[in-house]
Protein backbone atom coordinates (compact mmCIF):
# COMPACT_ATOMS: atom_id res chain seq x y z
CA UNK A 1 0.00 0.00 0.00
CA UNK A 2 0.91 3.34 -1.19
CA UNK A 3 1.87 5.70 1.87
CA UNK A 4 0.29 8.94 2.07
CA UNK A 5 3.31 10.98 0.23
CA UNK A 6 3.86 8.16 -2.34
CA UNK A 7 -0.34 8.16 -3.05
CA UNK A 8 0.11 11.88 -3.25
CA UNK A 9 3.22 11.72 -5.37
CA UNK A 10 1.11 9.58 -8.06
CA UNK A 11 -1.75 12.28 -7.89
CA UNK A 12 1.03 14.62 -9.00
CA UNK A 13 3.06 12.95 -11.22
CA UNK A 14 -0.02 11.34 -13.63
CA UNK A 15 1.35 8.31 -12.05
CA UNK A 16 -1.12 5.46 -10.31
CA UNK A 17 -2.17 6.51 -7.18
CA UNK A 18 -4.25 3.56 -5.08
CA UNK A 19 -6.73 6.00 -4.03
CA UNK A 20 -7.85 9.81 -3.66
CA UNK A 21 -5.94 12.10 -1.73
CA UNK A 22 -7.98 13.06 1.41
CA UNK A 23 -8.18 16.60 1.25
CA UNK A 24 -5.50 18.06 3.72
CA UNK A 25 -3.99 14.39 5.00
CA UNK A 26 -0.44 14.93 3.27
CA UNK A 27 0.23 18.07 5.23
CA UNK A 28 1.58 18.06 9.04
CA UNK A 29 0.94 22.02 9.81
CA UNK A 30 3.55 23.29 12.23
CA UNK A 31 1.25 26.60 13.48
CA UNK A 32 3.68 26.59 16.50
CA UNK A 33 5.95 28.70 15.16
CA UNK A 34 6.53 31.86 17.87
CA UNK A 35 5.52 34.11 14.55
CA UNK A 36 2.43 32.29 13.25
CA UNK A 37 -0.29 35.24 12.44
CA UNK A 38 -2.43 36.57 15.21
CA UNK A 39 -6.43 35.75 14.88
CA UNK A 40 -9.03 37.37 17.61
CA UNK A 41 -11.38 34.82 19.13
CA UNK A 42 -14.77 34.85 18.29
CA UNK A 43 -16.14 37.76 19.28
CA UNK A 44 -12.84 39.10 20.25
CA UNK A 45 -10.56 42.26 18.80
CA UNK A 46 -6.86 42.36 18.27
CA UNK A 47 -4.01 44.51 16.64
CA UNK A 48 -1.95 41.69 14.64
CA UNK A 49 1.63 41.81 13.99
CA UNK A 50 1.69 44.11 11.42
CA UNK A 51 -0.86 46.28 13.45
CA UNK A 52 -3.89 45.79 11.78
CA UNK A 53 -6.96 46.17 14.14
CA UNK A 54 -9.15 42.29 13.33
CA UNK A 55 -12.39 41.50 14.65
CA UNK A 56 -14.24 38.36 14.72
CA UNK A 57 -18.05 39.45 15.68
CA UNK A 58 -20.33 36.74 17.13
CA UNK A 59 -22.04 34.74 14.70
CA UNK A 60 -19.58 35.27 11.78
CA UNK A 61 -17.74 32.48 10.14
CA UNK A 62 -14.35 34.38 9.89
CA UNK A 63 -12.42 37.68 11.08
CA UNK A 64 -12.47 40.66 9.46
CA UNK A 65 -9.77 43.53 9.50
CA UNK A 66 -11.08 47.41 10.71
CA UNK A 67 -10.60 49.74 8.21
CA UNK A 68 -12.23 52.95 9.32
CA UNK A 69 -10.01 55.89 9.30
CA UNK A 70 -8.74 55.91 12.39
CA UNK A 71 -8.07 52.39 12.36
CA UNK A 72 -6.51 51.84 9.16
CA UNK A 73 -2.69 51.84 8.97
CA UNK A 74 -0.99 52.94 5.77
CA UNK A 75 -2.94 56.38 5.43
CA UNK A 76 -1.14 57.32 2.85
CA UNK A 77 0.74 55.38 0.43
CA UNK A 78 3.19 57.51 -0.53
CA UNK A 79 4.57 57.76 3.14
CA UNK A 80 4.40 53.94 3.77
CA UNK A 81 7.45 53.91 5.25
CA UNK A 82 6.37 55.72 8.74
CA UNK A 83 3.82 53.75 8.94
CA UNK A 84 4.19 50.28 8.10
CA UNK A 85 6.77 47.83 10.92
CA UNK A 86 7.78 44.30 9.94
CA UNK A 87 7.00 41.91 12.45
CA UNK A 88 9.50 40.63 14.96
CA UNK A 89 10.92 37.75 13.27
CA UNK A 90 13.95 36.81 16.12
CA UNK A 91 12.91 34.28 18.55
CA UNK A 92 14.34 32.56 21.45
CA UNK A 93 15.49 29.00 21.10
CA UNK A 94 12.66 28.42 23.77
CA UNK A 95 10.03 30.16 22.02
CA UNK A 96 11.02 27.47 18.97
CA UNK A 97 10.88 24.49 21.57
CA UNK A 98 7.28 23.59 20.90
CA UNK A 99 7.53 24.06 16.89
CA UNK A 100 10.72 22.21 16.80
CA UNK A 101 9.08 19.45 19.02
CA UNK A 102 5.96 18.92 16.62
CA UNK A 103 8.05 18.92 13.59
CA UNK A 104 10.11 16.11 15.17
CA UNK A 105 7.02 13.96 15.78
CA UNK A 106 6.10 13.90 12.53
CA UNK A 107 7.08 10.65 10.27
CA UNK A 108 8.26 12.23 7.09
CA UNK A 109 7.66 9.04 5.43
CA UNK A 110 3.68 9.30 5.74
CA UNK A 111 3.28 12.79 5.82
CA UNK A 112 5.12 16.77 4.74
CA UNK A 113 5.89 18.77 7.52
CA UNK A 114 4.68 22.03 6.48
CA UNK A 115 5.08 25.84 7.26
CA UNK A 116 2.41 27.99 7.18
CA UNK A 117 2.50 31.28 5.53
CA UNK A 118 -0.79 33.83 5.73
CA UNK A 119 -1.35 36.64 4.87
CA UNK A 120 0.21 36.97 1.43
CA UNK A 121 1.88 39.70 -0.63
CA UNK A 122 -1.52 40.82 -1.74
CA UNK A 123 -3.69 40.60 1.30
CA UNK A 124 -1.12 42.47 2.84
CA UNK A 125 -1.31 44.81 0.59
CA UNK A 126 -5.15 45.69 1.35
CA UNK A 127 -5.09 44.37 4.93
CA UNK A 128 -2.93 47.44 5.65
CA UNK A 129 -5.23 49.90 3.65
CA UNK A 130 -8.39 48.62 2.73
CA UNK A 131 -9.41 46.89 -0.70
CA UNK A 132 -10.36 49.87 -2.44
CA UNK A 133 -7.29 51.75 -1.69
CA UNK A 134 -5.02 49.17 -2.27
CA UNK A 135 -6.74 48.44 -5.97
CA UNK A 136 -6.64 51.98 -6.96
CA UNK A 137 -2.73 52.40 -5.65
CA UNK A 138 -1.89 49.70 -8.06
CA UNK A 139 -2.74 52.47 -10.83
CA UNK A 140 -2.06 55.54 -9.50
CA UNK A 141 0.88 55.42 -7.17
CA UNK A 142 2.78 51.98 -8.50
CA UNK A 143 5.99 52.89 -7.68
CA UNK A 144 5.42 53.29 -3.83
CA UNK A 145 3.46 49.57 -4.63
CA UNK A 146 6.45 48.03 -5.94
CA UNK A 147 8.30 49.52 -2.91
CA UNK A 148 5.65 48.09 -0.31
CA UNK A 149 5.59 44.52 -2.00
CA UNK A 150 9.34 44.58 -2.19
CA UNK A 151 9.10 44.57 1.80
CA UNK A 152 6.50 42.53 2.34
CA UNK A 153 8.82 40.20 -0.13
CA UNK A 154 12.23 40.48 1.99
CA UNK A 155 10.00 39.67 5.18
CA UNK A 156 8.91 36.84 3.95
CA UNK A 157 12.57 35.93 2.94
CA UNK A 158 13.17 36.60 6.15
CA UNK A 159 10.28 34.70 7.81
CA UNK A 160 11.29 31.47 5.22
CA UNK A 161 14.87 31.32 6.34
CA UNK A 162 13.79 31.41 10.33
CA UNK A 163 11.26 28.76 9.39
CA UNK A 164 13.66 26.50 7.93
CA UNK A 165 16.72 26.68 9.92
CA UNK A 166 14.20 25.86 12.72
CA UNK A 167 12.17 23.16 11.47
CA UNK A 168 13.38 22.29 8.11
CA UNK A 169 9.97 21.99 6.57
CA UNK A 170 9.06 19.72 3.15
CA UNK A 171 6.50 21.68 2.24
CA UNK A 172 5.10 24.91 1.87
CA UNK A 173 1.40 26.00 2.89
CA UNK A 174 1.10 29.82 1.83
CA UNK A 175 -2.41 31.51 1.78
CA UNK A 176 -2.77 34.66 -0.73
CA UNK A 177 -6.01 35.22 -2.06
CA UNK A 178 -6.42 36.36 -5.57
CA UNK A 179 -10.19 36.83 -6.62
CA UNK A 180 -13.93 36.78 -5.91
CA UNK A 181 -15.54 34.01 -6.80
CA UNK A 182 -15.94 34.85 -10.66
CA UNK A 183 -13.23 37.04 -10.96
CA UNK A 184 -9.81 37.74 -10.30
CA UNK A 185 -9.51 41.37 -8.32
CA UNK A 186 -6.75 42.03 -10.59
CA UNK A 187 -6.17 41.43 -14.14
CA UNK A 188 -3.43 38.92 -15.29
CA UNK A 189 -1.77 41.59 -16.62
CA UNK A 190 -0.93 43.69 -13.25
CA UNK A 191 -0.55 40.50 -11.39
CA UNK A 192 2.01 39.47 -13.50
CA UNK A 193 4.03 42.85 -12.87
CA UNK A 194 3.56 43.41 -9.26
CA UNK A 195 3.32 40.17 -7.84
CA UNK A 196 5.37 37.22 -10.13
CA UNK A 197 8.67 38.10 -9.74
CA UNK A 198 7.76 38.61 -5.72
CA UNK A 199 6.68 35.21 -5.84
CA UNK A 200 9.49 33.57 -7.99
CA UNK A 201 11.52 34.86 -5.73
CA UNK A 202 9.88 33.81 -2.41
CA UNK A 203 8.65 30.19 -3.65
CA UNK A 204 12.07 29.33 -5.55
CA UNK A 205 13.69 30.26 -2.00
CA UNK A 206 11.98 27.67 0.02
CA UNK A 207 12.37 25.17 -2.76
CA UNK A 208 16.56 25.88 -2.51
CA UNK A 209 16.25 25.36 1.10
CA UNK A 210 14.76 21.47 1.06
CA UNK A 211 10.77 22.25 0.45
CA UNK A 212 9.56 19.95 -1.63
CA UNK A 213 5.98 21.18 -2.34
CA UNK A 214 4.46 24.46 -2.37
CA UNK A 215 0.58 24.62 -1.77
CA UNK A 216 -0.80 28.18 -2.83
CA UNK A 217 -4.13 28.85 -1.50
CA UNK A 218 -6.88 31.16 -2.88
CA UNK A 219 -10.25 30.00 -2.65
CA UNK A 220 -11.80 31.77 -5.67
CA UNK A 221 -11.77 32.05 -9.30
CA UNK A 222 -8.04 32.50 -10.68
CA UNK A 223 -8.14 30.41 -14.02
CA UNK A 224 -6.27 32.59 -15.49
CA UNK A 225 -3.35 33.52 -13.48
CA UNK A 226 -2.88 29.09 -13.55
CA UNK A 227 0.49 29.92 -16.14
CA UNK A 228 1.62 32.50 -13.24
CA UNK A 229 1.31 30.21 -10.75
CA UNK A 230 3.58 27.22 -12.73
CA UNK A 231 5.99 30.45 -13.09
CA UNK A 232 6.01 31.24 -9.54
CA UNK A 233 6.95 27.41 -8.23
CA UNK A 234 3.36 26.50 -7.34
CA UNK A 235 3.01 22.64 -7.49
CA UNK A 236 -0.59 22.55 -5.90
CA UNK A 237 -3.01 25.31 -5.61
CA UNK A 238 -6.02 24.77 -3.09
CA UNK A 239 -8.85 26.27 -3.18
CA UNK A 240 -10.04 25.66 -6.22
CA UNK A 241 -13.74 26.62 -6.84
CA UNK A 242 -15.87 25.15 -9.32
CA UNK A 243 -16.59 28.66 -10.74
CA UNK A 244 -12.87 27.51 -12.42
CA UNK A 245 -13.62 25.25 -15.25
CA UNK A 246 -11.82 22.83 -13.56
CA UNK A 247 -11.50 20.01 -16.12
CA UNK A 248 -10.20 22.07 -18.50
CA UNK A 249 -7.40 23.55 -16.31
CA UNK A 250 -6.08 19.80 -15.47
CA UNK A 251 -6.56 19.11 -19.10
CA UNK A 252 -4.16 22.17 -20.13
CA UNK A 253 -2.36 21.94 -17.38
CA UNK A 254 -2.29 18.81 -14.94
CA UNK A 255 1.37 17.79 -15.94
CA UNK A 256 2.51 21.27 -14.30
CA UNK A 257 0.68 21.80 -11.49
CA UNK A 258 -2.22 20.01 -9.34
CA UNK A 259 -5.65 21.32 -8.54
CA UNK A 260 -6.86 20.82 -4.80
CA UNK A 261 -10.37 21.46 -4.01
CA UNK A 262 -13.71 20.84 -6.46
CA UNK A 263 -16.42 21.47 -3.63
CA UNK A 264 -16.86 24.72 -2.86
CA UNK A 265 -17.35 25.23 1.20
CA UNK A 266 -19.99 27.44 0.97
CA UNK A 267 -22.76 25.43 -0.61
CA UNK A 268 -21.57 22.43 2.04
CA UNK A 269 -20.52 24.15 5.10
CA UNK A 270 -23.51 25.42 6.94
CA UNK A 271 -25.46 25.34 9.80
CA UNK A 272 -27.54 22.53 8.61
CA UNK A 273 -25.31 20.64 6.31
CA UNK A 274 -26.11 16.79 5.80
CA UNK A 275 -24.16 13.99 4.80
CA UNK A 276 -25.95 13.13 1.80
CA UNK A 277 -25.42 16.79 0.02
CA UNK A 278 -21.63 16.35 0.86
CA UNK A 279 -21.49 12.66 -0.68
CA UNK A 280 -23.56 14.24 -4.13
CA UNK A 281 -21.04 17.76 -4.18
CA UNK A 282 -17.89 14.73 -3.78
CA UNK A 283 -19.18 12.35 -5.98
CA UNK A 284 -19.43 15.09 -8.79
CA UNK A 285 -15.85 16.18 -8.68
CA UNK A 286 -14.38 12.92 -8.10
CA UNK A 287 -16.12 12.05 -11.53
CA UNK A 288 -15.89 15.28 -13.16
CA UNK A 289 -12.06 15.83 -12.42
CA UNK A 290 -10.72 12.34 -12.15
CA UNK A 291 -7.88 10.46 -10.53
CA UNK A 292 -4.94 12.45 -11.59
CA UNK A 293 -3.78 15.90 -10.92
CA UNK A 294 -6.94 16.49 -8.52
CA UNK A 295 -7.25 16.40 -4.93
CA UNK A 296 -10.67 16.05 -3.54
CA UNK A 297 -11.57 18.55 -0.95
CA UNK A 298 -13.45 21.77 0.58
CA UNK A 299 -12.04 25.31 -0.98
CA UNK A 300 -11.41 25.93 3.16
CA UNK A 301 -8.16 27.11 3.48
CA UNK A 302 -6.79 24.75 6.46
CA UNK A 303 -8.13 21.19 7.47
CA UNK A 304 -10.93 22.67 9.39
CA UNK A 305 -14.76 23.93 8.47
CA UNK A 306 -16.87 26.76 10.10
CA UNK A 307 -19.57 23.86 10.76
CA UNK A 308 -18.48 21.09 13.01
CA UNK A 309 -18.48 17.90 11.38
CA UNK A 310 -18.19 18.85 8.00
CA UNK A 311 -14.28 18.72 7.06
CA UNK A 312 -15.02 14.92 8.62
CA UNK A 313 -17.96 14.55 6.49
CA UNK A 314 -15.94 15.10 3.68
CA UNK A 315 -12.86 12.97 4.19
CA UNK A 316 -15.73 9.98 4.78
CA UNK A 317 -17.30 11.17 1.37
CA UNK A 318 -13.47 11.09 -0.62
CA UNK A 319 -13.41 7.38 1.37
CA UNK A 320 -16.44 6.28 -0.58
CA UNK A 321 -15.13 8.15 -3.65
CA UNK A 322 -12.24 6.10 -3.17
CA UNK A 323 -13.63 2.71 -2.97
CA UNK A 324 -15.73 2.91 -5.67
CA UNK A 325 -13.33 4.33 -8.46
CA UNK A 326 -10.17 2.61 -7.20
CA UNK B 1 -11.94 65.29 -30.34
CA UNK B 2 -14.54 67.34 -28.53
CA UNK B 3 -14.35 68.48 -25.28
CA UNK B 4 -17.11 65.84 -24.04
CA UNK B 5 -15.32 63.16 -25.96
CA UNK B 6 -12.54 63.74 -24.11
CA UNK B 7 -13.93 64.09 -20.60
CA UNK B 8 -16.16 60.54 -21.71
CA UNK B 9 -12.30 59.01 -22.71
CA UNK B 10 -10.87 60.68 -19.19
CA UNK B 11 -13.77 59.17 -17.39
CA UNK B 12 -13.70 55.66 -18.81
CA UNK B 13 -9.88 54.86 -18.14
CA UNK B 14 -9.83 56.61 -14.66
CA UNK B 15 -7.46 59.60 -15.27
CA UNK B 16 -8.95 61.30 -12.04
CA UNK B 17 -6.28 64.08 -11.94
CA UNK B 18 -7.01 65.40 -14.96
CA UNK B 19 -10.61 65.05 -15.14
CA UNK B 20 -11.86 68.52 -13.32
CA UNK B 21 -9.63 70.18 -15.97
CA UNK B 22 -11.14 68.83 -18.80
CA UNK B 23 -15.01 69.54 -17.17
CA UNK B 24 -14.19 72.68 -16.69
CA UNK B 25 -12.39 73.09 -20.33
CA UNK B 26 -15.53 71.41 -21.52
CA UNK B 27 -18.07 74.11 -19.72
CA UNK B 28 -15.72 77.13 -21.05
CA UNK B 29 -16.01 75.92 -24.29
CA UNK B 30 -19.90 76.09 -24.09
CA UNK B 31 -20.44 72.14 -23.37
CA UNK B 32 -23.92 72.09 -21.07
CA UNK B 33 -23.14 71.18 -17.78
CA UNK B 34 -26.18 68.21 -18.20
CA UNK B 35 -24.39 67.11 -21.77
CA UNK B 36 -21.41 66.58 -19.60
CA UNK B 37 -22.78 64.67 -16.71
CA UNK B 38 -24.44 62.48 -19.25
CA UNK B 39 -21.26 61.82 -21.23
CA UNK B 40 -19.49 60.99 -17.72
CA UNK B 41 -22.41 58.91 -16.55
CA UNK B 42 -22.70 56.84 -20.23
CA UNK B 43 -18.55 55.91 -19.66
CA UNK B 44 -19.76 55.00 -16.38
CA UNK B 45 -22.28 52.62 -18.71
CA UNK B 46 -19.37 51.58 -20.47
CA UNK B 47 -17.02 50.77 -17.81
CA UNK B 48 -19.84 48.41 -15.80
CA UNK B 49 -20.49 46.37 -19.24
CA UNK B 50 -16.63 45.78 -19.54
CA UNK B 51 -16.60 44.78 -16.02
CA UNK B 52 -19.20 42.40 -16.54
CA UNK B 53 -17.58 40.84 -19.27
CA UNK B 54 -14.70 40.69 -17.68
CA UNK B 55 -12.62 42.81 -20.25
CA UNK B 56 -11.57 45.46 -17.29
CA UNK B 57 -11.10 44.52 -13.42
CA UNK B 58 -12.50 46.02 -10.20
CA UNK B 59 -9.34 48.72 -9.86
CA UNK B 60 -10.13 49.78 -13.37
CA UNK B 61 -13.97 50.41 -11.99
CA UNK B 62 -12.74 51.76 -8.78
CA UNK B 63 -10.72 54.48 -10.96
CA UNK B 64 -13.61 55.47 -13.22
CA UNK B 65 -15.89 55.87 -10.83
CA UNK B 66 -13.39 58.49 -8.87
CA UNK B 67 -12.51 59.45 -12.19
CA UNK B 68 -16.22 60.33 -12.27
CA UNK B 69 -16.66 62.05 -8.96
CA UNK B 70 -13.80 64.13 -9.62
CA UNK B 71 -15.62 65.30 -12.87
CA UNK B 72 -18.86 65.52 -10.99
CA UNK B 73 -17.71 68.03 -8.07
CA UNK B 74 -16.70 70.78 -10.52
CA UNK B 75 -20.33 70.49 -11.66
CA UNK B 76 -22.07 70.74 -8.74
CA UNK B 77 -21.81 74.15 -8.24
CA UNK B 78 -23.22 74.21 -11.14
CA UNK B 79 -26.07 71.91 -10.84
CA UNK B 80 -26.97 73.33 -7.58
CA UNK B 81 -30.93 73.18 -7.51
CA UNK B 82 -31.35 71.10 -10.44
CA UNK B 83 -33.07 67.90 -9.16
CA UNK B 84 -33.84 66.93 -13.00
CA UNK B 85 -30.57 65.18 -13.34
CA UNK B 86 -30.96 62.78 -10.21
CA UNK B 87 -32.79 58.81 -10.93
CA UNK B 88 -34.04 59.09 -7.04
CA UNK B 89 -32.42 58.03 -3.71
CA UNK B 90 -31.13 54.53 -3.57
CA UNK B 91 -30.28 52.53 0.01
CA UNK B 92 -28.32 50.08 -0.25
CA UNK B 93 -26.74 48.15 2.40
CA UNK B 94 -25.11 44.72 3.32
CA UNK B 95 -27.72 42.40 5.21
CA UNK B 96 -27.99 41.41 9.18
CA UNK B 97 -24.79 39.27 10.29
CA UNK B 98 -22.52 40.11 7.06
CA UNK B 99 -19.83 42.24 7.28
CA UNK B 100 -18.67 42.37 3.59
CA UNK B 101 -18.51 45.57 2.42
CA UNK B 102 -16.18 45.87 -1.19
CA UNK B 103 -18.92 44.53 -3.27
CA UNK B 104 -21.43 46.84 -1.78
CA UNK B 105 -19.16 49.51 -1.86
CA UNK B 106 -18.73 49.17 -5.96
CA UNK B 107 -22.13 48.97 -6.01
CA UNK B 108 -23.11 52.42 -4.68
CA UNK B 109 -20.07 53.53 -6.50
CA UNK B 110 -22.13 52.32 -9.72
CA UNK B 111 -25.52 53.48 -9.09
CA UNK B 112 -23.90 56.63 -7.65
CA UNK B 113 -22.36 57.01 -11.28
CA UNK B 114 -25.53 56.34 -13.15
CA UNK B 115 -27.36 59.20 -11.40
CA UNK B 116 -28.63 57.81 -8.07
CA UNK B 117 -28.54 59.68 -4.91
CA UNK B 118 -26.95 56.76 -2.64
CA UNK B 119 -27.67 56.51 1.02
CA UNK B 120 -25.04 53.55 2.12
CA UNK B 121 -26.38 51.99 5.26
CA UNK B 122 -23.54 49.89 5.86
CA UNK B 123 -23.18 46.72 6.95
CA UNK B 124 -24.85 44.03 9.26
CA UNK B 125 -28.13 46.17 7.92
CA UNK B 126 -30.84 45.00 10.14
CA UNK B 127 -34.16 44.43 7.67
CA UNK B 128 -35.70 47.59 9.86
CA UNK B 129 -32.87 49.47 9.44
CA UNK B 130 -34.02 49.65 5.20
CA UNK B 131 -37.56 50.67 6.07
CA UNK B 132 -36.38 52.99 8.79
CA UNK B 133 -33.95 54.78 5.82
CA UNK B 134 -37.23 54.79 3.64
CA UNK B 135 -39.09 56.97 5.51
CA UNK B 136 -35.58 59.15 6.57
CA UNK B 137 -34.97 60.23 3.25
CA UNK B 138 -37.05 62.00 0.37
CA UNK B 139 -37.73 60.39 -2.66
CA UNK B 140 -36.43 56.59 -2.42
CA UNK B 141 -37.00 54.74 -5.44
CA UNK B 142 -35.04 51.88 -4.63
CA UNK B 143 -33.32 49.38 -1.73
CA UNK B 144 -30.62 47.62 -3.12
CA UNK B 145 -29.22 44.70 -0.44
CA UNK B 146 -26.06 42.45 -0.95
CA UNK B 147 -25.52 39.37 1.13
CA UNK B 148 -21.72 37.44 0.37
CA UNK B 149 -22.61 34.90 2.66
CA UNK B 150 -24.54 31.40 2.64
CA UNK B 151 -25.50 31.76 5.92
CA UNK B 152 -26.86 35.23 5.42
CA UNK B 153 -29.40 34.57 2.82
CA UNK B 154 -31.87 33.86 4.93
CA UNK B 155 -31.30 38.07 6.21
CA UNK B 156 -32.19 38.90 2.45
CA UNK B 157 -34.58 37.64 2.05
CA UNK B 158 -36.01 38.70 5.24
CA UNK B 159 -34.94 42.12 4.36
CA UNK B 160 -36.63 41.94 1.22
CA UNK B 161 -39.88 40.90 2.96
CA UNK B 162 -39.50 43.28 5.62
CA UNK B 163 -39.52 46.35 2.89
CA UNK B 164 -42.07 44.71 0.70
CA UNK B 165 -44.33 44.55 4.12
CA UNK B 166 -43.92 48.10 5.19
CA UNK B 167 -43.20 49.91 1.48
CA UNK B 168 -45.36 47.24 -1.16
CA UNK B 169 -44.37 49.66 -4.03
CA UNK B 170 -40.55 50.17 -3.36
CA UNK B 171 -38.90 47.90 -6.01
CA UNK B 172 -36.01 45.87 -4.12
CA UNK B 173 -32.72 44.96 -6.05
CA UNK B 174 -30.10 42.35 -4.68
CA UNK B 175 -26.81 41.08 -5.17
CA UNK B 176 -24.47 38.92 -3.88
CA UNK B 177 -21.99 35.61 -4.35
CA UNK B 178 -24.48 33.14 -3.54
CA UNK B 179 -27.21 34.90 -4.82
CA UNK B 180 -28.75 33.96 -7.69
CA UNK B 181 -31.88 35.31 -10.19
CA UNK B 182 -33.54 31.81 -8.94
CA UNK B 183 -32.89 33.26 -5.62
CA UNK B 184 -34.25 36.54 -6.02
CA UNK B 185 -37.52 35.49 -7.59
CA UNK B 186 -37.87 33.30 -4.57
CA UNK B 187 -37.76 35.74 -2.28
CA UNK B 188 -39.70 38.51 -4.45
CA UNK B 189 -36.88 40.59 -4.96
CA UNK B 190 -37.44 43.14 -7.94
CA UNK B 191 -34.34 42.53 -9.70
CA UNK B 192 -30.94 40.72 -9.37
CA UNK B 193 -27.62 42.24 -10.45
CA UNK B 194 -24.91 39.31 -11.20
CA UNK B 195 -22.26 41.84 -10.30
CA UNK B 196 -21.47 45.68 -9.37
CA UNK B 197 -21.12 46.62 -13.40
CA UNK B 198 -24.69 45.18 -14.39
CA UNK B 199 -26.30 46.70 -10.89
CA UNK B 200 -26.70 50.13 -12.71
CA UNK B 201 -28.33 48.62 -16.13
CA UNK B 202 -30.43 46.53 -14.14
CA UNK B 203 -31.63 49.16 -11.40
CA UNK B 204 -32.56 51.22 -14.02
CA UNK B 205 -34.46 48.54 -16.07
CA UNK B 206 -36.70 47.63 -12.98
CA UNK B 207 -38.02 51.25 -12.21
CA UNK B 208 -38.46 52.10 -15.77
CA UNK B 209 -35.90 54.39 -16.50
Amino acid sequence: MLTIKENLKEVMTGGNPERFVKQYEFMEMIMSVPMTRMKPPIGGEIVNEWGVTIRWPEGQIGSFPVHDDELIVIKDICEWKDYVNAPNLKHSDDAWKTAIAQAAAVNRKEKYVTAFMAPGLFELTHFLMRMENALMNFYEEPEAMHELIDFFTQYELDYAREVIDHIHPDALFHHDDWGSQISTFLSPAMFEEFFVPAYKKIYGFWKENGVEIIVHHSDSYAATLVPYMIEMGIDIWQGVMTTNNISELIEKYGNDITFMGGVDSGIVDKPDWTQEQINTEFRRACTNYGKLYFIPGLSQGLAISSFPGVYEAADEAIDNMSKEMF
Amino acid sequence: MSKIAEVKNLVETGKSKKVAAAVQESLDAGDKAQDILDAMIASMGVVGDKFSSGEIFVPEMLIAAKAMSKGVEVLKPIMAGDGSSSLGTCIMGTVAGDLHDIGKNLVVMMLESAGFDMVDLGVDVPAEKFVEAVKQNNNVVLIACSGLLTTTMPALKEAVQTVKAACPDMKVIVGGAPVTQEYADEIDADGYAPDAGSSASKAKEILGL
